[in-house]
């Protein structure tokens, strides 16, 4: 008795489903062309390749991808002369790599969590994730597009940069920009040795007025320690985290015994702490050797064009 | 359970009208989200001419997530009936009694193992999830069972040891947890919450298997839980075997919940809410209230997984919180209402 019930039900709005459909149609003509656009592909002439990647897929890269969607390594798709269709974003564009917007200017957005209608929207051919993702959202994104997932570590910018290069068929280019990068770094090294030797330098980075320290190999700190060869504070040394930003108080800031200060505010002028008598004290506020910068400076990011931006903010602040 | 009064008495007109509204909940589901499709995009895609684009957000992405949300609906529902009949509570739920939880954990524990493991492929898992899922819900039952046994089993005892147990494995849980790094943390979380954005094929043909050979067998065992509800003493008397009909209905309750949780994650409130607007609707008697508990859990999941798509749009919320957050105030509403 039930089946039977159910049966004519289906039946029943199988029909109102049809009856819908008829409806609709007659309209059909006024609002079909979406921007939806398949004149790309056939067009390859190079054999496109596999590559294997970081979650062990094994990935047909297009050889000549044209709408590349590298979501916060937006960086080293500039670095690379690739301007992707989309750009990463955090809240609906409150907060977006102002660095690069010089080259991104023009590029809309996209959330940072990537949800997959998003990306549809913008029919990607070829998606690079920077980040190891579930295998189950690698493969809903995989019927999108090709979706390669970096094998390198996204903390080290040289190794992501020249994997970049391989997906994209512009290893050279890439070499070209490391190399062209070291050269400039070695200059700079020696410029600032010659006015600041064996002197030492930490960036501070104040959010919701909290302070946290670079990571001595990482980020903005790779730039400062590694490559222009400024000594790290014992006590950044000590802050042995596995975050690019460890967290630090303000106690143990007023100790640290260190000549340059890199300040990243991205509280405002008007925080908190620059009336707190520990502040005050710290000798590189003492000595005027607090060098602040905003939130839309490229001290918190990772890449080519991030790393020699500090780089001329370091020099510049410095030798000047 | 006191019988209030039945609105509807004719259940095929009220089962129509069910599913038509899920139809059409169904074709506005499709229709809206971040990418806008017009019925006429709809219907131009169905039959091949849509673009590709069209195509791929259709079929791969909304259809798959809507028979998600209609399929794990009714078994969260119906699962839900049985445990309430079994016990007969209209209070218990596989959430609240620890079934979902047993579930949850053994879905995670597998999920720990199989990363540590080689990768195995996601039509393998999606056929061995549902599994571990059920043997989760199993050992959660079993630990009911063996906890509120005294000489055969009353209902009251197996709600109070459901809650104990339900306590137990969330605890488990949390451990587990908390061993893990920051992303498998947060992936969990999102999971646990409730979360159908992963749909694909292989699930819903995975839930689709389960729910295709449950649905019916509880509804072929709507007479027992009729019986069952005369209390004990009566349906023995009748000639029933009390006990291992309790069990067997356990048994399909827990496949549902197993089923379910493994595709679509902890979904609250649905099992408990579901077939208690049915029951105020078409009454007590079985054979009416599973179908209706049915349609009522896949009505209520897709109105969920609606808003959840849309209301941050393109940025998505777990469809189990709005889930709660639609059933709370319903639960306080019959808080409030329900005399003594």
């Amino acid at each position: 008795m039930m089946n039977k019930l159910l049966s004519k039900s289906f039946l029943l709005s199988a029909g109102v489903l049809l009856a819908a459909c008829s409806n609709q149609t007659v309209k059909a003509p006024v609002d079909t062309k979406a921007p939806a656009s398949e004149e790309t592909g056939n067009q390859e002439t190079t054999e496109p390749k596999t590559m294997t990647d970081g979650l062990g897929n094994e990935v047909e890269i297009p050889s000549e991808p044209e709408k590349v969607l590298a979501s916060y390594l937006e960086d080293y798709l500039v670095a690379l002369n690739v301007t992707p269709v989309a750009q990463w974003s955090v809240s609906n564009g409150e907060s977006i790599q102002d660095y690069l917007q010089e080259d991104l200017m023009d590029v809309p957005l996209i959330p940072h969590d990537l949800p997959y209608e998003s990306v549809l929207e913008y029919e990607p051919d070829l998606l690079i994730v920077r980040d190891a993702i579930e295998q189950e959202m690698y493969e809903q994104y995989a019927q999108i597009a090709p979706t390669y997932v970096l094998n390198a570590s996204p903390t080290e910018w040289r190794a992501t940069l020249t994997e970049m290069g391989e997906v994209l068929n512009k290893e050279e280019q890439a070499e070209m920009v490391i190399e062209s990068y070291d050269e400039k770094a070695a200059e700079e090294a020696e410029n600032i040795q010659a006015v600041a030797e064996g002197e030492s330098a930490a960036a501070i980075w104040m959010v919701n007025n909290s302070l946290f320290v670079v990571h001595p190999e990482r980020s903005s700190g790779a730039v400062m320690y590694n490559d222009l060869g400024l000594a790290v504070p014992t006590v950044v040394s000590e802050l042995s985290s596995d975050a690019d930003w460890a967290a630090i108080s303000l106690e143990a800031l007023a100790e640290m015994d260190v000549d340059h200060l890199f300040f990243i505010n991205s509280d405002g002028p008007d925080a908190a702490i620059f009336e707190d008598r520990l502040w005050q004290n710290i000798p590189a506020v003492q000595q005027d050797q607090v060098y602040t910068f905003g939130p839309e400076t490229s001290w918190l990011y990772y890449g080519p064009i991030a790393s020699e931006q500090v780089m001329d903010d370091i020099t510049e602040s410095i030798t000047e | 359970m006191n019988t209030n009064k039945i609105i509807v008495k004719n259940v095929s007109y009220l089962l129509f009208s069910l599913l038509t509204l899920i139809l059409l909940m169904s074709l506005i589901s499709l229709a809206t989200g971040h990418l806008a499709l017009t019925p006429s995009d709809i219907i131009k895609t169905v039959l091949g001419e849509g673009s590709k684009r069209n195509e791929l957000l259709l079929f791969e992405f909304r259809l798959p997530r809507l028979a998600i949300a209609i399929l794990a609906g009714a078994a969260l529902a119906v699962a839900g009936t049985l445990f309430q009949g079994v016990t007969q509570n209209e209070l218990a739920d596989p959430g609240m009694m620890g079934i979902n939880a047993g579930a949850g954990f053994f879905i995670v524990l597998y999920l720990t193992f199989r990363a540590q493991g080689t990768r195995s492929d996601g039509l393998w898992q999606m056929m061995t999830l549902p599994i571990a899922a059920f043997l989760g819900g199993l050992a959660a039952a079993v630990c009911i069972y063996a906890v509120a046994w005294k000489k055969g089993i009353t209902p009251i005892r197996m709600i109070l040891v459901g809650i104990g147990v339900n306590a137990g494995f969330g605890a488990l849980l949390t451990i587990l947890q908390l061993r893990m790094d920051q992303r498998a943390f947060n992936q969990v979380t999102i999971w646990l919450s409730g979360s159908i954005w992963n749909a694909s094929w292989t699930a819903v043909g995975s839930l689709l298997f389960w729910t295709l050979i449950l649905l019916p067998f509880s509804l072929y065992k709507a007479k027992t839980l009729n019986f069952l509800q005369l209390g004990d003493e009566m349906a023995t008397g009748l000639g029933f075997h009390v006990e291992k009909e309790r069990i067997k209905l356990v048994a399909i309750g827990v496949a549902l919940a197993g089923a379910s949780v493994s595709v679509a994650g902890g979904i609250a409130f649905l099992g408990l809410g579901a077939p208690h607007i049915a029951r105020k609707i078409v009454g007590n008697k079985h054979q009416r209230l599973i179908p209706t508990a049915a349609c009522m859990g896949s009505l209520i999941l897709l109105l969920a997984d609606m808003m959840a798509r849309n209301i941050f749009s393109p940025t998505e919320v777990p469809v189990g919180l709005i889930v709660a957050v639609l059933g709370a105030p319903y639960f306080i509403y019959l808080l409030i209402t329900t005399e003594a």
